[in-house]
């Protein structure tokens, strides 16, 4: 004979979590059906196991535990959940902040070595473009660009359920608006510049976004809540779930990363720029920006199939410290681009 | 237990950047006094001095000396260059351009002066270069 349980479930901090504690759950033999509800942290369980209701909480907290869950059947009251919860959090942080350094230095690694530096020489083709693409994808632009991707849709996962359609937008956008400025900037021709000013405060702007939405996804500002909640962040917070699923917003981020400050977007601008027509300067800002389709792709696609994973935790903390690292490193060039500070260092 | 290993990798790992970031000046101070601030990227002809700079993946040399009080102009050589280093930014002299990708860029800096610097970097902030005049 079945029997309804309802438990208190501890750790919930996501959308997504719904998702993978029934999954968990599902899986064991004694729940014959399972339902959260995050709103009121409670976890339905159907069962017609003849255990006590502690002995099964026990149990199934044994399967969930690994993933930072845990049931029970009293309601945890907020004060001795909290040092339990920061517990957790810090568990995971302390695996995290290794691998996120990891990833840093190994980006980094990746341009000191001077790999990334093969000149390309003769005229520009699209498949030349392409190829420039491949390796601006992989170069310094990616921590700015990259880095913004990543954090957006890391944070994007994190706030809600499985969702691709956002970034198959960005990345739409991102290519049509390539070849639309490409194009636009081969028919002006030279009347028009890129202005150095605007790109500089608009990447300290990105570089911005990067270290707050990074500190988010660490879990820095989470811990105090309470005082952080009138504060700026929190309503950015909230900005950013208020319009992350907008279908203008992800095509506008596209577009914007047109004027990112990034060395090789600019290159091939000046080279749009002289092509002396629309269809070849919307061609080659196309091909470029179809090169650097697959990394960025794979920053937001495997965000979202990380997200899900019962690594989440670990992904968010660890992408997290890869966003501040980029942040950093991005706000610091910014204003040593502008002048603002000395230049501190030089990869 | 767990945390202590994390610590440990993470200072290990912070150095690492720290020397990535940092240990280019080191190379570069130590080049530069062996040469004892003799360079040979700068050359007079014509009672014109000029100053040549390679740009690709950054500058080379990345800190070079230059004479003083004599009229100066600076070459910025690119060859297939795409990265930062093509978008030069020269605040002293408001210089501002995105490099062609192959070429020389020739900048008239005027005749400096000793003790004032003449500083180049990329528009994003992570190459740069430096001129010292003597």
């Amino acid at each position: 004979m079945s029997q309804k349980y309802t438990f208190h479930v501890s750790g919930t901090h996501c959308a997504s979590c719904k998702i993978l504690i029934e999954d968990i759950l599902n899986e064991q033999e004694l729940v014959k059906n399972v339902q959260v509800n995050l709103e009121r942290k409670t976890v339905d369980i159907e069962t017609d196991n003849n255990q006590s209701i502690s002995e099964i909480a026990q149990v199934l907290t044994d399967k969930i535990k690994a993933n930072g869950y845990s049931l029970s059947v009293e309601k945890i009251i907020s004060r001795s959940s909290i040092p339990t919860e920061t517990e957790r959090n810090n568990n995971v942080l302390w695996r995290a902040i290794p691998i996120g350094f990891m990833f840093l230095v190994l980006f980094f690694l990746l341009q000191k070595s001077g790999i990334l530096n093969l000149g390309i020489g003769g005229k520009i083709t699209p498949v030349t473009s392409f190829i420039i693409g491949l390796i601006a994808s992989v170069s310094s632009c990616l921590a700015i660009v990259g880095g913004l991707v990543l954090s957006l849709s890391a944070k994007m996962s994190q706030d809600s359920k499985n969702d691709t359609k956002p970034f198959l937008l960005f990345h739409m956008g991102r290519l049509v608006s390539f070849a639309i400025l490409g194009g636009v900037l081969g028919l002006v021709g030279s009347a028009i510049g890129i202005n150095f000013i605007f790109t500089s405060l608009l990447g300290i702007f990105a570089s911005l976004v990067m270290l707050i939405l990074g500190l988010n996804l660490v879990g820095i500002f989470s811990k105090n809540k309470i005082t952080l909640h009138s504060g700026i962040f929190q309503n950015l917070t909230s900005f950013f779930k208020k319009i992350e699923h907008k279908t203008l917003t992800p095509i506008l981020i596209g577009f914007g990363t047109f004027f990112l400050p990034c060395g090789f977007t600019q290159s091939m601008q000046v080279i749009a720029l002289s092509s002396g027509s629309f269809i070849s300067g919307a061609f080659i800002m196309f091909a470029f920006a179809l090169g650097t389709l697959p990394m960025l792709a794979f920053l937001s696609f495997g965000s979202t199939s990380f997200a899900h994973s019962k690594h989440a935790p670990l992904f968010f903390k660890s992408a997290g410290i890869v966003v501040i690292g980029f942040g950093i490193f991005a706000f610091l060039g910014g204003l040593a681009g502008l002048g603002i500070i000395n230049p501190l260092f030089n990869i | 237990m767990n945390k202590t290993i994390s610590i440990i990798i993470t200072l290990a790992l912070v150095v690492g950047i720290g020397i990535i970031f940092f240990g280019s000046f080191k190379s570069e101070n130590n080049s530069n006094a062996s040469t004892d601030g003799i360079t040979t990227n700068s050359e007079i002809k014509n009672n014109i001095q000029y100053i040549t700079i390679n740009a690709r993946g950054g500058y080379s040399p990345k800190v070079s000396m230059a004479k003083s009080g004599i009229p100066t102009k600076l070459i910025i050589k690119t060859n297939g260059t795409f990265d930062c280093s093509a978008s030069l930014v020269i605040r002293s002299l408001g210089f501002r351009k995105i490099l062609a990708q192959t070429g020389e860029e020739v900048i008239d800096i005027g005749i400096p002066k000793i003790g004032q610097p003449l500083q180049g970097i990329c528009s994003m902030g992570m190459y740069n270069f430096l001129v010292k005049f003597i």
